[in-house]
């Protein structure tokens, strides 16, 4: 162990830096104590090795004690060390409980909910009307934003919900009921195919198309065009659309084809069902993990699902989907 | 759509022969469907036939037990065939290992309880008089090994290049080998799914094993859809790689297929060759449903 050499003046400063953060101290410590190896416990953690090493040499510092015994080539726990860790676990299940409290208590000021971005205005105004309507107390605070957006934010706690597109990553959420809009085609008033009052995807070969570059994420976007394809649709190229004003421009030129719910189409465009809605975009409500949704929360998935079935013509998706052996249980 | 499908084959460096069948409107398109091609492992097939329909008779007991000695093993790289110690299984259960996991042995010890006269007599009840089963799996490794005079199995490779070495080797010869017709193939598979081949528990028992078939990467790599069914049966032999099986849609759309093919090139391993008969298969199911979904 290098000496500290720390100079008087600084000695004040660091000993009032820990005290505020014991807690991130200590949560260095019992993940060094668990890997016993500072390289791993250093990426567990997210941080280099070295900001690691001094951390725990302040909290050895601090205690006045010594946690491991380091040789050059393994790392163990000292004694002390290992009286210190099931206290240091103690404590840091209460501060997660004290955290969790804290959330709850902060969540009962308002409800922050994410929502698509290019939600129906009728949707969104009866979202915020019905909610009010069972939970007057309780302002929802609407951030429209794609999915991805959404998804980082209920990680990192700054969102209580959101409304989702699928596919995307769950990991780490609940879902609520998964919903099924079906997608028709948005085309140039006059064009052939609009002459049809239902349309095949085969009826679009040869056709671009264009898709909205926020709304529709790789994975997305994959299972869209490998629907397409099954149902005899390889567009030309696909144009990723920043925002619907262009997405109506190449419409309206004739350059590409757009798949969209059904909407009042704007003047010179013309909106066609596809036969047997081959095509579904998959909407769901999503929350963090952890105990079932309860008050609020509960209220607000309760009063989101119905509010997207009844305003937004979603309705539940039931998919039945036959396992093969070579992608089965542990395959 | 056959000259698609032919495009399909050229493109993979194979040669291909095709049938696919609509089981509800008899719709049809073919590759050569009535040319005769040869088995491989596909044999299996026929034989599973004939064992459930034997053993609806009475004629045998699926649930017996079978002992397989260590030494009593057939050539093959699955189930079974790779264990070393002794196996108990019922001939049922080896049925089963035979055609999920195109198990040799299995194969061979259902078939020697079968009978091979029964598994030929079975075919022409069922009016395919073009498909013949000639041996088992241990002759058709025999005589390979005999054909292209090498003793160890992973000669046949290096002497496969050989000049005259793939013409003598009688296993590709369909005038010699298993063989059939892709049209009487998906015959015999609709005459499994229509309970036409056996009693209906039977038939149901059949179509269980052929829809646990493990092997991804032929016919079933053609339907990449998680709502629908693939069953089916492969068959492989050098530079031949075939698979018959019933593609099952969630509209209730089902359709059989043979898709046989022989490729050009002699690498044992040959994914392109592989995923052209899915693809092969499904432009053969996209036409027959006429992009219904």
């Amino acid at each position: 162990m290098s000496k500290m050499g720390i100079t008087h003046g600084l000695i004040s400063d660091w000993i009032y830096s820990l005290a505020m953060n014991l807690v991130g101290h200590l949560e260095c410590f019992v993940v060094v104590a668990e890997e016993l190896h500072f390289g791993r416990a250093a990426e567990r953690l997210g941080m280099a090795q070295p900001p690691l090493s001094q951390r725990i040499q302040r909290l050895e510092k601090e205690l006045d004690t010594r946690l491991f015994d380091r040789s050059s080539r393994r790392v163990a726990l000292t004694a002390s060390g290992r009286l210190l860790l099931e206290e240091a676990r103690d404590l840091l299940v209460r501060v997660d409980r004290i955290r969790a409290v804290a959330e709850r208590a902060g969540e009962r000021d308002v409800l922050r909910v994410g929502v698509p971005e290019d939600l129906d205005g009728a949707v969104i105004a009866a979202l915020l009307g019905t909610f009010r309507d069972v939970r007057p107390d309780l302002p929802l605070d609407l951030r429209p934003a794609p999915t991805e957006e959404h998804l980082r934010a209920l990680a990192d706690g700054t969102l209580d919900a959101g409304v989702l597109r699928h596919p995307c990553d769950t990991a780490g959420l609940s879902l609520g009921p998964m919903l099924g809009q079906p997608l028709g085609v948005l085309l140039p008033d006059g064009s052939p195919p609009a002459a049809a009052p239902e349309l095949r995807l085969a009826d679009l070969e040869g056709h671009d198309l264009v898709v909205s570059r926020r709304e529709m994420p790789p994975a997305a976007l994959e299972d869209l065009l490998a629907s397409c394809a099954r149902h005899g649709f390889v567009p030309g190229a696909v144009h990723e659309s920043p925002h619907p004003q262009f997405t109506l421009g190449l419409v309206l030129a004739g350059t590409a084809v757009a798949l969209v719910p059904r909407a009042p189409a704007a003047p010179g465009t013309v909106w066609r069902p596809l036969l047997g809605d081959p095509l579904l975009q998959r909407t769901s409500c999503a929350w963090r993990s952890g105990a079932p949704p309860e008050g609020p929360l509960a209220d607000l998935i309760e009063v989101t699902t119905r509010v997207l079935r009844t305003e937004a013509a979603m309705t539940p998706v039931h998919q039945r989907v036959v396992l093969r052996p070579s992608s089965g249980f542990l395959a | 759509m056959t000259a698609v499908i032919e495009g399909a084959f050229r493109e993979a460096g194979v040669v291909g022969w095709l049938h696919a069948v609509d089981l509800d409107s008899g719709r049809e398109i073919g590759v050569r469907p009535d040319e005769s091609v040869v088995l491989a492992s596909v044999f299996k097939v026929p034989l599973l036939v004939a064992f459930f329909r034997r053993a609806a008779a009475g004629e045998l007991d699926p649930v017996e037990q079978v002992a397989l000695p260590p030494g009593a093993r057939v050539a093959g790289g699955t189930g079974t065939s790779v264990l070393l110690d002794e196996i108990r299984m019922s001939l049922r259960d080896l049925a089963c290992m035979m055609i999920t996991v195109s198990d040799n042995t299995a194969a061979d010890t259902v078939l020697e309880r079968v009978g091979l006269d029964h598994v030929n007599r079975t075919l022409t009840d069922l009016g395919l008089v073009r498909t013949r089963v000639t041996g088992s799996a241990g002759d058709l490794h025999a005589s390979l090994m005999a054909d292209a005079g090498v003793t160890d199995p992973a000669d046949l490779w290096t002497r496969l290049t050989d000049p005259g070495v793939a013409g003598r080797l009688s296993a590709l010869d369909p005038a010699v080998s298993s063989r059939g017709t892709p049209r009487e193939l998906t015959r015999l598979l609709a005459a499994i799914w229509r309970d036409e081949a056996a009693p209906a528990p039977e038939c149901a028992q059949m179509r269980r094993m052929l829809g646990l078939q493990i092997w991804p990467h032929r016919l079933a790599s053609g339907f990449p859809y998680d709502d629908v069914l693939v069953s089916g049966k492969t068959g492989t032999l050098l530079t031949l790689r075939n698979e018959i099986g019933v593609v099952e849609y969630p509209d209730g759309g089902r359709y059989a297929l043979a898709v046989f093919t022989r490729a050009r090139s002699t690498a044992a391993t040959h994914p392109r060759a592989d995923a052209a008969i899915g693809t092969a298969a499904r432009l053969a199911v996209q036409e027959l449903r006429g992009w219904a979904s």
